[in-house]
């Protein structure tokens, strides 16, 4: 017998009156996956994450963690989450705040044993009201993981923190998930996206609009932009450009030209060549920050549709034209 | 039945002195002050037999722990907005469990209140009392407390934090008059002392008087208190229902 996922999300659908927040996500997270949500905000990460955890009722769709209702899950404490907009009582310390929400929790570890792994034993006693940004992150993180979960959700964790603070957040993560525990983040820093994740969900417009390992998501950007300017009546370049080695797509709008290609020089020495008189040349290598806009730019449902279908379908090769607009 | 959780919270808002300064110091002030004012000379009311200074005493303490009940609603409102009750919701703690530990909170605030104002009027004023009397008299007002930690908690699911503040002022002051906390029921006009009957904080008023001469029949109070812990719990749980499926 197979054991279900970790979480399973189907068909999701969450409507705000007019405002579709999530439309028709369908995600499954096997266990002992670090899967990255990926998105600008208000692409629909955050209610994603209520959906999945039973605090928002979907318009339609289902969400099951480990075969069972989401509540079920957490009851069973099974679920850790760091939520936006779920803070600790200012009054409190720190030590209370987390000894508060263990005695919510049926079996939970010990409140030592919980602010030694989050690295908040030396804040123990400070006021929840006094904590810097990342301190509160931290505490917040110590909160999520008292009940020793399977699933931890931590939604945008490293918030408000520095590059230090970072950088501590993820090394505890790491020791945390070395146990085989799942772990889902939605952040909207990439960096972070490609160093913690097995793989990386991009959502733009409550849809998922990419889902690969990093490389495959990184696939998106690999090889350069040549870009040129064609005289009028210059004629229909894309038939001549598309035929070459390395080339995934070219684009021509007036006598603008654009060709991504994966050898950069031999491309831009087949454009002089044939077209000696190419101005406004430009060569330009492109970074996750344009694989994630130009996945999350899209504008046309067929598009997105089309592109989340791709890496499953066809792999990164067929992603990247897509992406490329 | 979260008991862990409950016990936690009621030590945390215990602890939590500063935000019950008010709850605490005012109504042992108020009690010094109308107490000597109108008490020492060992004049007795009329409508109770019983002696001005006792029959005040139970006036405060009823009002104090009435105050004490109500504030859960700005605890409640609190958690809402800063997001506790988020965090809470992944945990097993049910929505039941939470709002009791917010009755219970209530009811342990409320005692604490009653017996530090009882005690001030034992030791500064020196009302005396057959001490199963006073005991009856305190436990006749907690039990009474009862609706106001309901009518609280309504506030608390109802009101946004900007209305909080207003919402709890309308309804404290029109309890504590209403019900003749602060000022006697006697001189104030005829069609107050009969919208009293209806008012719970009168009854928690009169049950404190009652425990006190340890006689009147209880009947009344328990009806309309039992009426009004229905009637609100209806509304809680019905707010509730609604509140998640809106979720």
């Amino acid at each position: 017998m197979t054991e279900p996922p970790a979480v399973q999300l189907m068909n999701l659908r969450k409507d705000f009156g007019p405002l579709t927040a999530v439309d028709d996500v369908s995600l499954e997270i096997g266990r002992g996956e670090v899967v990255a949500l990926l998105g600008p905000n208000g692409a629909g990460k955050s209610t994603t994450i209520d959906l999945a955890l039973g605090l928002a009722t979907p318009t339609s769709g289902t969400a099951s963690l480990f075969g069972r209702t989401p509540r079920a899950a957490i009851v069973d404490g099974r679920v850790g989450a760091m939520l936006q907009g779920g803070a600790l009582l200012p009054t409190t310390t720190v030590a209370q705040s987390i000894a508060l929400v263990a005695a919510a929790h049926r079996h939970p570890l010990p409140v030592s044993e919980a602010m030694e792994r989050a690295r908040v034993t030396d804040i123990a006693r400070q006021r929840v009201s006094k904590l810097s940004g990342g301190q509160l992150q931290r505490a917040r993180f110590a909160v999520a993981i008292v009940s020793n979960p399977e699933l931890l959700i931590l939604d945008e964790p490293t918030a408000a923190m520095d590059v230090e603070a970072r950088h501590v957040f993820w090394r505890s993560m790491r020791e945390l998930t070395s146990h085989g525990r799942t772990v889902v983040f939605a952040t909207h820093y990439l960096d972070e996206a490609d160093a913690f994740a097995d793989r990386i969900v991009i959502i733009s417009r409550g849809r998922v609009v990419a889902d690969g390992t990093p490389s495959e998501i990184k696939g998106v950007v690999a090889g350069r932009v040549v870009a040129f300017r064609l005289d009028d009546g210059a004629g229909d370049a894309t038939g001549i450009l598309g035929s070459l080695p390395g080339v995934h797509a070219v684009d021509q709008r007036g006598g603008r030209v654009t060709v991504r290609t994966d050898d950069s020089d031999h491309t831009l020495r087949a454009i002089l060549a044939t077209w000696p008189s190419a101005h406004d040349i430009e060569v330009i290598s492109r970074t996750m920050d344009d694989a994630f806009l130009a996945l999350t730019g899209a504008d046309s449902d067929e598009h997105s549709a089309v592109a989340s279908r791709g890496v499953e379908a066809a792999g990164p090769a067929r992603m990247q034209r897509e992406a490329l607009r | 039945m979260n008991l862990r959780y409950i016990a936690l919270e009621v030590v945390r808002q215990l602890r939590n002195a500063r935000s019950l300064v008010f709850t605490f110091v005012l109504p042992a002030v108020m009690l010094l002050i109308f107490g000597a004012a109108y008490g020492s000379d060992g004049a007795v009311d009329g409508t109770t037999g019983l002696p001005w200074l006792v029959v005040t005493t139970v006036q405060m303490a009823g009002y104090g722990a009435m105050m004490a009940a109500l504030s859960q609603a700005f605890t409640i409102v609190t958690e809402r907005s800063i997001g506790w009750n988020r965090q809470l919701r992944i945990t097993p703690l049910s929505g039941t469990g939470y709002l009791m530990s917010k009755v219970v909170a209530a009811l342990a605030i409320a005692l604490f209140s009653i017996v530090l104002t009882t005690a001030v009027s034992i030791l500064v004023l020196h009302t005396h009392l057959e001490p199963a009397r006073w005991l009856m008299a305190g436990l006749g007002l907690w039990a009474g407390v009862i609706p106001f930690a309901l009518i609280a908690i309504l506030i608390g699911q109802f009101a946004k934090p900007e209305f909080a503040q207003p919402l709890f002022m309308v309804t404290f002051f029109g309890l504590a008059i209403l019900g003749g906390l602060w000022v006697p029921l006697q001189i104030m006009p005829r069609w107050v002392s009969d919208i009293a009957q209806v008012v719970p904080s009168y009854w928690l008023n009169r049950l404190g008087q009652m425990g006190a001469s340890g006689s009147g029949d209880a009947l009344a109070p328990a009806i309309v208190l039992v009426c009004w812990t229905a009637a609100l719990a209806a509304l809680i749980v019905l707010r509730y229902r609604r509140d998640s499926a809106r979720a």
